[in-house]
């Protein structure tokens, strides 16, 4: 008792020890301007309409059904306000209501159609959120312009180990995934994707190589398993920062993965030393010599008694659902890669090439009349890819179809599943159970027992069978 | 900055698989009892195949049957009797066969163009056409005479009625010279179409071959050249071959009531041979048969580069097994269709088989995005 209390005030200490902002504060002025940068690409590649205002149905998260697309002009809308929050972090200006409005509207966004889902949104609403409660705004920013007496030089370390907390369950999370058979024994998925880049200069024709597959498979695993560490030791962090920009420069070079190499090249910074930070903020002051203050000046930043309790209850619950969620699957019956059933939000990065079919038989047992649905009229392509592979789509569409059917006068159609999905190089089998309706079926947590076995034979491997 | 032996040894640990991926020259040991070929080199040499062999002759033999059409309406036209009648509807029956063999690449220049709305769409709005040809006024290629245009209205024109009653609507009725107008402005819109597509692909023209064999699109990611053929094979032949040539008239996306008046060539009468021919020129493109019968690189030769042997025979007897099930219904389909609804939605569900194949296990294997769209991933 007496040690683990002792403990506890030891890490309490520790936690709320003072500490240079200057990390923060760099940290603040990388991640406003990544996303500002990312709000611009994702507008100008079109995909504000393509994903938010073309499609006429979106899947939606449970208990989130209320989100919903706001049209065209209240989409556009939506992205410009985000745009205009991204700025106010870069520059500091009105910090914390730039940070909630950037983290409620990217986060608005992202819960409108889970076919969009990506673990790096889902890793930006995080860091947005975890913005919102840290004072990154109280040096170098425009609000120090404006209010001089919000300057601070120091703030508790706490206020920047959580983005370290953060950034290290994503790696050590996505490394523990790769230990899994068809990643390490297998090379997949990257055997298959790998051969579709032996166009590149250079590196092209080796990728074609098993071995190759094999080779970026390990390495991969174990970048992601002990990168942090050597980032935290401050006599490998040099070369291990050089291993963070190898590594995800090159996963931009053979993945379409959009801005997330870059985030994680900026975020990583973060473990470097507080006299590190000065140093990149002092050049920065040096391009406005009318700026330059000594960064030492101000004092500490400190919660309130209250506002500090409140703190760290938020920060504690938000770091047990961060360890509890990526292990839910454990909770669930089968393969989690055939199943999904706690997949998401669990930093499961590149680790299935997965893809399926689904059919949708109608019948009416009124006029005894079967038919199909017609995927396509209510969905995208990409929609219908994305839920021919997850159960919880394909139930939420059978749904879908039900209210249309039933729109059009079918009283209670029967709505079944025929559907097919390959996962890592295996034979596509048969997905879900034909014969339930899948009107009957709420969604929810349960288990889905209408999803059928995986078959993992070998013999059912399509590309390097034994 | 020093660094410890003990902690210099566990980062070379880190970094050196990535530092051999960049030295190893193909000199390690391969797990693998037979390492595969390069696919980069057979991508290339697979889609030079395809671009030169099959989509450029599909499309130049296109334009020449629309040319013969031309010839053919334009003799009819001139003197419409049972005869130019008789030539213009072979014509017509040539030209829509050799569209079964083009249709699959709607990317492009026929995407620009919208050839597949331009040249086929049907069900035919009959009424329309009427009108159009009572009142002259009508826009081909506009939305509102969509359906209005294109080879089923040709069908239409030329086989609305007896052979004897259709040579009279063109020289006897009272809208005989609309009709006649009509049926040639009709033709020309086809043709214009066509020669605009044609050109952009040819090397003397817009070059579009040059484009799709560009070295920058020979990955297998959105925009690559096998990306487009591949979304716009799998899209043709789930909505416009297995949907709108049989399922759709079979009642399958409608609520299990047959539509037997939405087959392709209605008043032709011949849509289940249409079907059959688009299904062979599938068959073709899987197989890398040129349109001179020549069996050159495909996605077979793919996809056993890749080793994947078994998923190759499973495609082609799938194939094999389609071109059987569209020999079960007869022509005209829509008879067919009237007669027994269950052959048709026989067909369809045999074709199924085949979207499953291709679309998942093939595009899996090959690395293919079926997306259509350009999004990040993770």
């Amino acid at each position: 008792m007496a040690t683990d209390s002792a403990r506890l005030t030891r890490l309490r200490t520790a936690l709320t020890a003072s500490t240079s902002i200057a990390p923060l504060v760099v940290f603040r002025v990388m991640f406003g301007a990544l996303m500002a940068a990312s709000i611009i690409r994702f507008a100008l590649n079109g995909w504000i309409a393509q994903q938010y205002i073309e499609p006429t149905f979106h899947f939606t998260y449970y208990g989130f059904g209320w989100v919903q697309p706001l049209g065209a002009v209240g989409m556009y809308a939506l992205f410009a306000v985000m745009g205009v929050a991204t700025l106010g972090v870069m520059l500091g200006l009105f910090y914390r209501t730039s940070a909630a409005v950037f983290f409620l509207t990217f986060t608005y966004v992202e819960l409108i159609d889970v076919t969009n889902y990506l673990n790096h949104y889902y890793f930006v609403s995080i860091v947005g959120f975890l913005m919102i409660w840290v004072p990154a705004h109280r040096q170098f920013s425009l609000d120090v312009l404006r209010n001089p007496a919000l300057r601070v030089a120091e703030v508790p370390r706490w206020t920047i180990d959580i983005f370290k907390l953060q950034l290290a369950m994503v790696y050590v999370f996505a490394g523990l995934a790769k230990l899994n058979p068809d990643w390490l024994f297998e090379a997949m998925p990257l055997r298959l994707w790998l051969p579709a880049k032996t166009h590149i200069p250079i590196i092209g024709p080796l990728l074609a190589e098993p071995i190759t597959a094999y080779l970026f498979s390990w390495a991969g695993a174990l970048y992601d398993l002990f990168i942090v560490f050597f980032l935290l030791y401050a006599r490998t962090r040099v070369l291990a920062y050089a291993a963070v920009v190898i590594f995800h420069v090159a996963t931009a070079v053979l993945f379409p993965i959009g801005m997330f190499p870059y985030i994680m090249i900026g975020s990583t910074l973060i473990y470097f030393s507080p006299a590190f930070h000065e140093r990149v903020l002092n050049a920065f002051r040096r391009l406005r010599p009318s700026s330059v203050s000594a960064a030492t000046s101000g004092g500490t930043w400190r919660p309130s008694l209250w506002a500090g309790r409140l703190l760290a209850g938020l920060m504690v619950a938000h770091f047990a659902l961060q360890l509890f969620l990526p292990v839910r699957f454990s909770l669930y019956p089968d393969s989690l890669f055939w199943t999904e059933q706690g997949y998401r939000f669990s930093w499961r990065v590149m680790l299935m090439e997965k893809a399926g079919y689904a059919v949708f038989h109608v019948h009416d047992p009124d006029t005894g009349r079967s038919w199909e649905a017609s995927n396509y009229e209510h969905l995208t392509p990409y929609q219908e890819k994305q839920m021919a592979t997850q159960p919880d789509l394909i139930l939420q569409f059978a749904h879908h179809l039900e209210d249309y059917y039933q729109a059009q006068g079918v009283a209670d159609p029967v709505i079944t599943a025929e559907s097919y999905v390959t996962l890592n190089g295996r034979r596509s089998q048969p997905y879900l159970d034909g014969t339930v309706d899948l009107t009957e079926v709420e969604p929810g947590f349960a288990p889905k027992t209408w999803i059928l076995p995986f078959n993992d034979e070998p013999g059912r491997r399509l590309v390097g069978a034994p | 900055m020093r660094f410890s032996l003990r902690t210099s040894s566990l980062l070379l640990l880190l970094l050196v698989p990535l530092v051999l991926v960049s030295c190893d020259s193909g000199g390690g040991v391969d797990p693998e009892p037979e390492p595969p070929e390069e696919p980069g080199f057979d991508r290339m040499a697979m889609l030079a195949n395809m671009g030169n062999n099959i989509v450029l002759p599909a499309y130049v033999n296109l334009q020449a049957s629309i040319a013969a059409l031309e010839e053919a309406t334009d003799a009819f036209v001139a003197s419409p009797n049972m005869g130019t009648l008789g030539s213009a509807q072979d014509a017509l029956k040539a030209a829509r066969m050799a569209w079964q063999d083009a249709n699959l690449f709607q990317f492009g220049p026929a995407e620009s163009v919208t050839l597949r709305a331009a040249l086929n769409t049907y069900p035919v709005d009959d009424d329309r056409v009427e009108d159009n040809v009572s009142s002259g006024n009508y826009a081909l290629g506009s939305i509102s005479d969509g359906a209005a245009g294109g080879l089923p209205t040709l069908g239409y024109l030329l086989h609305s009625a007896s052979m004897a009653d259709v040579v009279a609507l063109y020289s006897t009725d009272a809208d005989a010279e609309g009709r006649r107008a009509y049926l040639q402005d009709n033709v020309d819109f086809i043709k214009g179409n066509v020669d605009t597509v044609v050109q952009q692909w040819q090397a003397s023209g817009g070059n579009y071959i040059g484009t799709f064999l560009d070295e920058d699109r020979a990955g297998t990611d959105v925009g690559s050249a096998l990306g487009m053929v591949i979304n716009a094979l799998s899209l043709h032949y789930e909505r416009f071959l297995r949907d709108g040539k049989i399922g759709i008239p079979a009642g399958v996306r409608s609520a299990g009531i047959p539509r037997p008046n939405t087959t392709e060539a209605l008043y032709g009468g011949y849509s289940a041979e249409l079907a059959r021919a688009n299904v062979e020129a599938v068959e073709r493109l899987f197989l890398g048969v040129g349109l001179d019968g020549t069996d050159g690189i495909g996605l077979d030769e793919q996809l056993e580069a890749l080793e994947a042997t078994d998923l190759t025979n499973d495609i082609k007897t799938s194939l094999t097994n389609i071109k059987a099930a569209t020999g079960t219904v007869s022509d005209p389909l829509s008879a067919d269709i009237e007669a027994d609804r269950e052959r048709a939605v026989s067909v369809f569900t045999t074709m199924q088989q085949f979207v499953v194949l291709f679309k998942t296990d093939m595009t899996s294997v090959l690395g293919v995005s079926i997306t259509y769209q350009d999004v990040d991933g993770d």
